[in-house]
């Protein structure tokens, strides 16, 4: 029986408590900016590509972040690099809109750390970080599978 | 008429938001009543969101349909989202999803007439 089906037989869950809700919101930026990307590239890629491209890439890693919650948990090596991944792409992202705002014709989803959705995309991954750090420790403990 | 289930819609998901906060807050799971009002935004939103199609299937000049038709379905698919995720995450933390969606649902909502102004006037 593999490590899964034999916890899922136990009744426990990898996405439990905290990781539930953090689950939700990636999810929900997921299926947000996967879809507005989308619909900027294929509708005029050439009015903003740097700025769509960066909006797909941001949409991609919101997809990873949500699929290695669920399949790994957040005690996970993969949970901490995608999440690090995030953190440095809206902070990267962030700091470039600030500076040189010409390359941005139109806004992403990390221009101004994502001031246009409350900041949230600045805040979830420093909120998922703490969550992650906080279960690598009771793994590292042995008090959480 | 669409203005009038705009507000009805802030009010519901507004008050179901802090109804969940307020569950999150005590420490309590999502029960029939938290269920039930989450329920009730997705019944308001759906309606909402059948009365703008109608008026845009009546001859409405939507200027960006896919966005408006966006916005409308992921305010469908998060009342059911947050439900399910009640259903199965028992804890204050199964609330606070509920207060999430219902969050987004509201910003959502404001965003709709800058979408399509035409939908409210």
């Amino acid at each position: 029986m593999s490590v899964r089906s034999a916890r899922a037989a136990r009744g426990e869950r990898r996405v439990q408590g905290p990781t539930a809700l953090l689950v939700f919101v990636y999810g929900l930026f997921a299926l947000s900016a996967t879809a507005r990307s989308l619909v900027q590239i294929l509708r005029e890629l050439d009015r903003a590509p740097v700025a769509y491209l960066l909006s797909l890439l941001a949409a991609l890693t919101y997809i990873a972040v949500t699929v290695v919650l669920l399949r790994r948990g957040p005690g996970s090596r993969a949970a901490l690099t995608v999440v690090l991944v995030e953190l440095v792409g809206v902070l990267t992202v962030g700091t470039l809109t600030v500076l040189d705002p010409a390359l941005f014709p139109d806004a992403t989803v990390w221009s101004g750390y994502g001031i246009g959705y409350g900041l949230v995309p600045l805040l979830l991954p420093i909120v998922a970080l703490a969550l992650i750090l906080r279960s690598r420790r009771r793994v590292a403990r042995g008090t959480l599978r | 008429m669409t203005l009038v289930l705009s507000v009805v819609v802030y009010v519901v998901c507004g008050l179901t938001a802090l109804l969940a906060l307020y569950y999150a807050a005590r420490d309590l799971a999502a029960d029939l009543v938290l269920l039930g009002a989450c329920a009730l935004s997705l019944l308001v939103w759906f309606t909402e969101g059948a009365a703008l199609a109608l008026r845009d299937l009546g001859g409405g000049a939507v200027d960006d349909p896919v966005t408006l038709y966006g916005y409308l379905l992921t305010g469908l698919v998060l009342p059911i989202g947050a439900g399910w995720a009640a259903l199965f995450e028992r804890t204050r933390w199964g609330s606070l999803v509920v207060a999430a969606a219902a969050i987004t649902m509201v910003v959502l909502n404001l965003r709709l007439p800058q979408i399509w102004a035409g939908g409210f006037a």
